[in-house]
């Protein structure tokens, strides 16, 4: 169990310490250098930007920032997780649904997503809107392949079943299948966060006011590396927590499905 | 596993190998570049053997390197991939020299005299920006050249209550075109293109003549034997650039060429580019008290940007060098030096 | 994918009207492959039916013709002397496995069907009744204590106790159950049988139940058929046919008590029909067949007749 956390922790030991060892080399060089700052710098750093604010309106711009980005990104996955389900169910339990939209849904989501950035950028504007459609499009076709998937994989026994115990077709897909997906879902969802937080900075990148992908690439045009690297941390840290949220409410709420072998 | 150790040790040192290049290089320089209309010269004296005929002369070996995006190239001289490398003088105070690389303003190749500018779809003034969006690269000259048109107004960025959207320079364009609404700052060529869209240039930086330099910059411990040998290859260039005949319209359409530009769409960039052609004009500019007001204005621009970062109490924080030796700023901490003395050379002959 | 419509369909009159399942010509193929050859059966309201053959003969994929989960590639099939068209609540299922729903607790498995069939108000009027009536059922299936349960946290015996009692609850007209026990170790499966037995005494259901295992079909079963494609017939293309019914017999009603299976004359019949259902070397022609019960037919083309 010991040497278990041990070799756990040893990657990020190690890491850090060749992080300090080079940042240590190159401030013996250069006390002012951007690259590889010191600890203290990064602490001070994330100290100003969380709570003095901006130097010209006094903002706590690290709120404002998460707050903008966990609000684009919770509306795009939120709505692509909706609009998937229900695209994949239809699709994978009814064959008209399966012939009118499951090739159009194959064929959308092998779009790569950021090529596509600067047509929504023009179309839905550099505001909210252009933002979370890019998270939505990105996420969205996925979930629904994802879904139609496993409707498909579910015995047809099932079906049946519900069909002998008075099931009309839509009770089946609503009441029987549909919250049997729902665990499914959150899972999918959780593996879209990853995609999902690379559209999110990607267009935050390209064109916004605020957020965490935006503070990066507003701060890299002077390298500071003192903010950079706690962000990352901070986004690492706020992706790893939604996971873990998403990941401990399925197991509250669906406590069936892993233990009988969803 | 044991190999392991090994690998850590590579890893080690290989990042910690990173600013020792310089160490190592003895007659060995690299140079970064990036696109812009007054910095196209430098390639085609790379490519006319221009360049490689000072070096030889010199005795050393120069590379120039094409970094295709302007901010990583300076962000690469930074971290010390580069012995030298384009910038405006804006973000020559706010990077390397906030990075603690002490860096000479080695030549002042042009200023920007109508190659920025604020292109708008109706309002005619920065004062009726007034809560409206106004996409621009964040702290960028841009964002210099909007706060240079705010100040002429007479007002300040918070009386007006705008809204700037940070906009990449490549987007801007596409960007302004599609919006009926659309208020951006930008440079050449997006500049351009958003005339073409129908853009109105209420403010452009022919208003603010010598403020946006653009610069070749160099680490100051670099040898003058590189310096010299940029300074030699540079005015061989301009004079083949400036010159009537042949090889003059040659240059001309190489640069355009690289440029990606038609030859008629670089002459119009090249008339809002006020190029210093001969050393002599390049020398006495860097000697005015101009340059000194220009960088007044810049460092107070930066500072309250927080670009100097947040070691900075004031605008003194780092200090900048003049050719008559002055200092503006700490003189403990000058990080930021602009010399006539090599330029002055070129134009003496003496190089 | 519409419910029970038993009280509107046009009866077709005649020998299908008298009896709860009524079969007759019925071919399953799939691609060249014939899996069930001009089936006949008829089984009597509260018959026990247990049908058997060796595996592969088609055994499921009549039930499943049964059920509507397939329709036949030719003939009729009839329950209540409407054509059995897709699953309703008319039929009952339990499967070896996928009965259960594994997001529903045990209650809500059996309470299921009763909320379906119910409309929004009544569901919520009735819920108390609903819910009275499931512990009901769970208490005649021994699992009154389980109710909270999720299917995962039952053994498999108590698993096939809550699938019964989820079917038993909406009361069909027949209950079609394909290898039930298959999957269950033989001390369970044993105490499983006598306890089917029970819920089919108490209860007098219609039961159509599917095995692999002879001894579990004689044991339970109030008539056994076999169905197998070890026979010999008229026609000429002998490779290519499908299963027929090559006995059908009636069983004694006896007691639920598992002694009779040491019974010599228990004994002797699995071999009979061992012979005739499950050996590919006794070839019987389809004349000759064992048809004892008193519901049998047979309907063959004279192609088939012929000797």
């Amino acid at each position: 169990m010991g040497l278990n956390w041990f070799l756990l922790a040893l990657p990020f030991i190690i890491l850090t310490a060749a992080y300090l060892f080079a940042s240590h080399m190159r401030l013996a060089d250069n006390p002012d250098d951007k690259l590889l700052p010191p600890v203290s710098k990064m602490v001070q750093a994330i100290k100003q930007y969380a709570w003095t604010g901006d130097r010209t309106n006094g903002e706590q711009l690290m709120v404002q920032d998460t707050l903008s980005s966990l609000r684009r990104l919770v509306i795009g996955v939120g709505s692509a997780a909706i609009f998937g389900l229900l695209a994949g169910l239809n699709i994978g339990l009814f064959p008209g649904f399966k012939a009118l939209g499951n090739s159009f849904v194959k064929f959308l989501s092998i779009i790569p997503p950021l090529a596509i950035l600067p047509i929504l950028f023009i179309v839905f504007g550099v505001g909210e809107v252009g933002k979370v459609m890019l998270i939505f499009l990105g996420t969205v076709f996925l979930i629904a392949r994802d879904i139609t998937l496993t409707v498909e994989s579910f015995p047809r026994e099932q079906t049946i079943k519900a069909l002998t115990l008075g099931a009309s077709g839509t009770q089946t897909a609503y009441q029987i299948i549909l919250p049997q997906v729902m665990p499914r879902l959150i899972n999918t969802v959780r593996l879209s966060l990853g995609p999902a937080w690379l559209f999110l900075i990607a267009s935050e990148a390209i064109a916004s006011t605020d957020g965490l992908g935006y503070r990066i690439f507003l701060v890299r045009r002077y390298l500071s590396m003192d903010l950079i690297i706690p962000l990352v941390f901070w986004i690492t840290f706020l992706g790893f927590s939604m996971d873990l949220l998403l990941r401990k409410f399925a197991e509250r709420k669906y406590p069936w499905y892993v233990k009988s072998g969803g | 596993m044991k190999r392991f150790p090994i690998m850590l040790l590579a890893l080690v040192l290989t990042i910690s190998l990173i600013p020792m290049n310089e160490a190592f290089a003895k007659e060995k320089f690299k140079i970064a570049w990036s696109h812009y209309t007054g910095w196209e010269p430098w390639e085609y004296a790379n490519h006319a053997g221009i360049l490689k005929k000072w070096a030889n002369k010199y005795g050393i070996d120069i590379s120039l390197t094409l970094v295709n995006d302007y901010v990583e190239s300076i962000n690469q001289y930074t971290a010390g991939q580069y012995d030298g490398c384009v910038m405006t003088n804006m973000d020559a105070l706010t990077i390397p020299s906030v990075g603690g690389i002490d860096s000479t303003a080695l030549i002042i190749g042009d200023y920007s005299n109508g190659n920025d500018g604020i292109g708008t779809r109706g309002e005619g003034s920065v004062t009726e920006f007034t809560g409206k969006e106004v996409m621009l690269v964040q702290y960028s000259v841009s964002h210099y050249l909007l706060a240079r048109a705010i100040d002429q107004a007479g007002k300040t960025e918070k009386d007006i209550g705008m809204k700037l959207v940070n906009v990449s320079d490549a987007e801007i364009a596409g960007l302004f075109a599609s919006n009926p609404k659309a208020i951006a700052v930008t440079w050449n060529p997006p500049l351009m293109t958003i005339r073409e869209a129908g853009a109105k240039i209420i403010f452009d930086s022919s208003k603010i003549p010598g403020e946006i330099l653009d610069l070749m910059v160099v680490r100051t411990n670099a040898p003058d034997s590189l310096k010299k040998a940029l300074i030699g290859a540079w005015y061989e260039t301009m004079r083949v650039m400036s010159g009537k005949g042949k090889t003059a319209d040659e240059s001309i359409a190489y640069m355009a060429k690289i440029a990606g530009n038609t030859e008629q769409s670089f002459v119009a960039q090249l008339k809002t580019t006020a190029m210093y052609y001969t050393a002599k004009d390049a020398a006495d500019f860097a000697k005015s008290e101009n340059l000194k007001k220009t960088m007044e204005y810049v460092r107070t621009f930066t500072f309250e940007r927080g670009l100097f970062g947040q070691n900075a109490s004031s605008k003194d924080f780092i200090g900048i060098e003049f050719p008559d030796a002055t200092v503006m700023g700490s003189k403990r901490n000058v990080k930021l030096r602009f010399t006539d003395k090599y330029m002055r050379m070129a134009a003496e002959g003496k190089i | 994918m519409n419910g029970s419509n038993n009280s509107m369909c046009v009866k077709a009159g005649g020998l299908e009207e008298k009896n709860i399942l009524h079969i007759q010509d019925v071919y399953k193929i799939y691609g060249n492959k014939v899996v069930l050859d001009n089936v006949d059966l008829s089984v009597a309201r509260g018959e026990f039916c247990t049908v058997v053959g060796p595996s592969g003969c088609g055994k499921s994929t009549l039930l499943r013709l049964i059920l509507g989960q397939e329709r036949p590639t030719k003939g009729g099939l009839f329950i209540d002397g409407c054509p059995a068209e897709s699953a309703g609540r008319d039929r009952g299922i339990v499967y070896q496995k996928y009965s259960l729903f594994p997001h529903l607790t045990v209650l809500e498995n059996v309470l299921l069907g009763k909320k379906l069939c119910a409309g929004i108000v009544e569901r919520f009027r009735k819920h108390k009744t609903f819910e009275e009536e499931a512990m009901h059922f769970l208490e005649k299936v021994q699992l009154r204590e389980h109710y909270k349960k999720y299917p995962h946290e039952l053994s498999g015996g108590m698993q096939q106790r809550v699938a019964i009692a989820q079917a038993v609850i909406m009361n069909p007209s027949i209950l079609l159950m394909d290898e039930p026990f298959g999957a269950l170790d033989p001390g369970t499966r044993e105490s499983m049988q006598v306890f089917i037995l029970e819920i089919w005494e108490k209860t007098k259901m219609t039961i159509f139940f599917v095995t692999h295992d002879l001894e579990e079909a004689c044991y339970l079963g109030t008539r056994i058929v076999a169905l197998s494609q070890f026979y010999s017939d008229g026609r000429k293309n002998n490779g290519n046919k499908g299963a027929k019914i090559v006995a059908d017999y009636p069983l004694p009603r006896k007691a639920t008590s598992t002694m009779v299976k040491a019974q010599a004359s228990f004994g002797e019949l699995i071999q009979k029909i061992r012979q005739e259902g499950f050996d590919p070397k006794h070839l019987q022609h389809v004349t000759e067949f064992n048809l004892k019960h008193d519901d049998s037919f047979q309907t063959l083309t004279p192609e088939e007749a012929q000797r």
